[in-house]
């Protein structure tokens, strides 16, 4: 045994270690099956990501005659951060991602369960309930503009003809309800995401370890709190992301259904950007706009991939 | 302990009734707000412009008509003519963003599943993170982009653009898929006389058609709804989308709720379709993929 | 057929060795198993001979080539895998046919050597089929066909009963080592189960933490296992070993033990013990060459028994000696009770001898 294993030091001593650079060397044809992906990546992302900060720091004139720039320094972000419209429409985001994010997870989540056990009907009741998030959200506005419209929407002449109003409210023309009446609408076509992720997570609890739990003398609660859910965290807090960033980043549905009106009530950041670039030709202010949200979406993208590496180590565990 | 298990049996029944009553009223529930929007779309596309507009509503139309789907159908007018060249222009772009996606997905899903070359966790990140950037931040840049490339009013620009942000989610679906497959099916193939691409491509390639077809419809559906950047990279009218030209063309007939409706349900039956009929492919991709344990 | 030859064979993940420095031969037609427990490498090494993983040093020669940089499909190697491998969307046929494809023979020759092959291993009539319609044993059949049916220099079996149930690994067991004698196919044959190993092989290498402990018959590893690990990995139950102390009494060569006895040694067991250079020395002793007593017999060392499994045929009694658990078999109609006290009477022809810090066997010198 001694003999041995001197002669493994000895050999040990004897071979190079490689450094990094001679293993992509070495494995160099491994990239190329991802090359691909990593070019259209560079020139659709790295150059616009770049771009815009470039552009945050001038002062640019209508048209995009980029030879016309001014650099102004960090006076687009002061303007934007001294800017009254800047909090309100902070405001609106926070309010309309969270709402969105945690009403359509908690929907999701209860119709995944729900439709979990076998019953008559139980496919034809999926398929239908995942079909908002599959059309358009361009057709998905136009359907809810014309349900809440202010004269002939369906919703407000139910609630006149039930008594319960005089008048057809203003479901999307007035400044307290927009928001709301536009959350509805996001939660209607994203629930069915949340569905089918936990739906497909529910599949991988293991029916051995609902059995145990039941034998054990656990209430049906109880198996869904101490072994569905804790099963199913990982599925969660990654499909929380997704639809938190989704949120985050939707610009179709106030964009068709009230273009950020009436008064900025359901202006969000996206839509305000939008509107700053191509409606009022603010370029170099909408860059810094963007630059600022990008620095709160990759903090959010920071816990995205913590969830995704988190999935991603629990994986090569297995 | 037979008097206890007889005791407890009625009463743990209760409870499970009572949570599957609950799960059964909220799937009603659900079901309505669902569905009902969805038929209101239908009802009102099959009234005319006058019984649209009644009130009290007509909950179902006295006199049902099919002519905003014929005006919407006929190549003879000039909407039919637009809306008719907006679906194909919608269709072109979507197949072709598709294909593409899968193509370039496919080989990317599977090197980082399989190979350890230094940075690929990395890289991996990297390609999910662009799921986390808004449109709109690209939206500028990618607009002179392509103003460079001289693909302003093209299909070109459209699906060059709609590949990147159907790629993320196209890998990770598929990375999940191939970590599922055992690598002794391609050792097995490479001592069989395979080289390492016919293993690929004889033996893998086949076991991951669901991932494929799961890909394809995400990427499909992903191109079909875009809104934003064929709003900003098309201004020619014989070059745009569905859903950019449905919202051009109903913010000048403002009242035509029925053509709306009928315009909206047409844009919606190609997606419906295919993710209905390829729905288990999905969720399945989903299962093996995203959330496995 | 052809000989394969591993010199100074070593694979590093990082600075982790999971195969150091192994050498070995395996002649022309020779049956080799590699046994070991889980993680000892022994699947590594198939895998470098196979070529699926590169090697960091040594060589692998196979026939007269070195084989370090060659593709697997060009090695002339066949493999048989613990989960079959099958390809799960190909027929039976297909999967047999899949090398000969790949080799590009023509179709009437492929189809010749599929259907002989199919008729050798007695599925003739499942070849239509998928590899999910078929039995665990029909489908290590099915994997066995296939890399029959390549006629390659060297077949590797990467543990290819695991999957089956008790009866159809004694069965398929058979079957291979039958399949090795009529084809007089050398083979490189990977287990974790000694008794496979040993009922199969012509040699058995045994490998542990990347190391080949000994390299020989079966015959000769099982009565002359060169160190502890080889002697408590290889037989059923495993071999016994008791840590003691070497000393003297009354000018004769004895081993004490704690508890107090001591056990003399015959002249040669007294000149290995000589030989070693630590007073540590444990003995390790088959169950089948241990006699058990029921009353203090001179020369028999007191016990307490622990446990009594009887198999029917034998009975096999666990004893705590010294610290230690010791296995005895003993016949049916003997009986005894946990914490019944015994008596140990040990062969002296028969038991071996370890240095306790080096662990490997000694020798009388």
């Amino acid at each position: 045994m001694n003999a041995v294993t001197d002669h493994a030091k000895s050999s040990r001593a004897g071979i190079q270690s490689e450094n990094v650079l001679q293993r992509m060397w070495r494995q160099r044809a491994d990239y190329l099956y991802v090359l691909p992906a990593i070019v259209v990546m560079l020139v659709v992302i790295a150059y616009p990501v770049y771009y815009t900060i470039e552009l945050s720091f001038f002062k640019t004139p209508p048209g995009l005659q980029l030879r016309d720039k001014v650099f102004i320094g960090v006076d687009n972000y002061s303007a934007i951060l001294s800017s009254e419209v800047f909090w309100r429409v902070t405001l609106n985001t926070v309010i309309w991602t969270l709402a969105s994010t945690l009403i359509a997870f908690v929907l999701g989540f209860g119709a995944a369960l729900a439709l979990h056990r076998d019953f008559f009907g139980r496919g034809v009741l999926r398929a239908i309930l995942i079909i908002p998030w599959v059309i358009s959200a361009v057709a998905a506005s136009y359907i809810w503009k014309w349900i809440y419209h202010s004269d002939f929407g369906i919703i407000g002449i139910v609630l006149v003809q039930l008594g319960i109003v005089d008048r057809p409210p203003n479901f999307i023309d007035s400044v307290g309800t927009v928001l709301p009446s536009l959350i509805v609408v996001n939660i209607w076509r994203e629930f069915p995401f949340a569905m089918i992720m936990l739906m497909a997570g529910l599949q991988t609890v293991p029916d051995q370890l609902l059995r145990a739990a039941q034998v054990d003398g656990a209430s049906a609660w109880q198996r869904f709190w101490h072994v569905t859910f804790p099963y199913l965290s990982g599925v969660s807090t990654v499909t929380i992301l997704l639809l938190a960033v989704a949120n985050f980043n939707s610009f179709i549905i106030p964009w068709i259904m009230t273009g950020g009106g009436p008064s900025n009530a359901s202006h969000i950041w996206i839509t305000h950007i939008y509107e700053l670039a191509f409606g009022r030709q603010r370029w170099g202010v909408a860059a810094a706009y963007s630059v600022l949200l990008f620095i709160i979406v990759m903090t959010l993208g920071y816990f995205y991939v913590r969830a995704l590496s988190g999935n991603e180590r629990k994986e090569n565990r297995a | 302990m037979t008097s206890i298990s007889n005791n407890q049996a009625p009463r743990s029944r209760r409870r499970i009734d009572g949570w599957r009553w609950t799960g059964r009223i909220f799937l009603v529930l659900m079901l309505m707000y669902t569905a009902l929007p969805m038929i209101w779309m239908l009802l009102t596309s099959i009234k005319s412009g006058f019984a649209a507009m009644q009130f009290p509503p007509q909950w179902w139309p006295s006199e049902p008509t099919l002519a905003s789907y014929q005006k919407l159908l006929d190549p003879q007018n000039s909407v039919g003519q637009d809306f008719l060249r907006f679906f194909w222009n919608s269709l072109f772009v979507s197949v072709c963003t598709t294909v593409l996606a899968v193509f370039v997905a496919v080989p990317a899903a599977y090197a980082f599943s399989r190979f350890t070359f230094p940075g690929r966790q990395f890289l991996f990140f990297a390609v999910l993170l662009r799921n986390m950037f808004p449109a709109v931040i690209f939206l500028v840049p990618l607009f002179i982009l392509m103003r460079v490339l001289g693909l302003v009013n093209t299909h070109g620009s459209l699906i060059l653009t709609y590949l990147t942000f159907g790629l993320p989610l196209a890998i990770w679906l598929l990375k999940g898929f191939y970590d599922n497959i055992p690598i002794q099916l391609e050792q097995a193939a490479r001592i069989d006389g395979a080289t390492r691409f016919q293993a690929f491509l004889l033996i893998v390639m086949p076991l991951s058609v669901p991932g494929i077809i799961a890909t394809a419809i995400y990427s499909f559906i992903g191109a079909w709804n875009e809104y934003i950047y064929a709003a900003t990279f098309i201004t020619k009218n014989e070059q745009l989308t569905l859903p950019v030209g449905i919202q051009r063309f109903f913010s000048e007939n403002t009242t035509d709720f029925p053509g709306l409706m009928a315009a909206s349900f047409m844009m919606s039956v190609p997606v419906v379709v295919l993710f209905l009929l390829l729905q288990r492919y999905f969720v399945r991709a989903l299962t093996e993929g995203a959330v496995k344990h | 057929m052809a000989q394969v030859v591993l010199k100074d064979l070593i694979k590093t993940y990082g600075s982790v060795y999971a195969v150091n420095n192994v050498s070995l031969t395996v002649n022309d037609g020779e049956f080799v198993a590699l046994v070991g427990p889980s993680g000892c490498g022994k699947t590594t090494t198939l895998n470098l001979v196979a070529g699926l993983i590169p090697i960091t040093g040594g060589d692998i020669v196979i026939g007269d080539r070195v084989v370090n940089d060659l593709d697997p499909k060009d090695r002339d190697i066949a493999m048989v895998f613990q989960n079959y491998a099958l390809y799960p969307q190909k027929s039976v046929y297909n999967n047999l046919a899949f090398p000969l494809q790949m080799r590009r023979l023509p179709k009437d020759e492929i189809d010749r050597k599929v259907r002989d092959a199919a008729k050798v291993l007695d599925m003739t009539h499942l070849l239509e089929r998928k590899p999910r319609e078929l039995s665990g044993g029909q489908q290590q059949r099915v994997a066995l066909g296939r890399a029959l049916v390549r006629d390659p220099a060297v077949f590797l079996m990467d543990e290819p009963l695991s999957n089956l149930d008790a009866k159809l690994r004694v069965q398929m067991r058979s079957e291979i080592k039958r399949f090795h004698q009529d084809l007089k196919a050398t083979i490189i044959y990977v287990t974790h189960d000694q008794l496979e190993a040993v009922t199969m092989a012509d040699k058995m290498a045994v490998m542990n933490g990347g190391f080949l402990q000994q390299y020989d018959t079966p015959a000769q590893v099982f009565a002359h296992p060169l160190n502890m690990f080889v002697a408590s990995f290889i037989g059923s139950p495993a071999m016994s070993l008791v840590p003691l102390e070497a000393s003297t009494a009354n000018g004769m060569s004895v081993l004490t033990s704690a508890e107090g006895w001591a056990l003399p040694l015959s002249p040669l067991n007294a000149r290995k013990v000589a030989a070693a250079k630590s007073k540590k020395i444990v003995l390790g002793a088959r169950h089948s060459t241990i006699k058990l007593h029921k009353s203090a017999q001179p020369g028999a060392i007191p016990a307490k028994v622990y446990t009594v499994e009887p198999t029917g045929d034998v009975t096999f009694v666990q004893a705590f000696l010294s610290g230690s658990l010791v296995n005895i078999s003993v016949p049916p109609a003997v009986h005894v009770a946990p914490d019944e006290q015994v008596w140990l009477e040990f062969d002296q022809d028969r038991i071996h001898l370890f240095d306790g810090e080096t662990e490997m066997a000694l020798h009388a010198d």
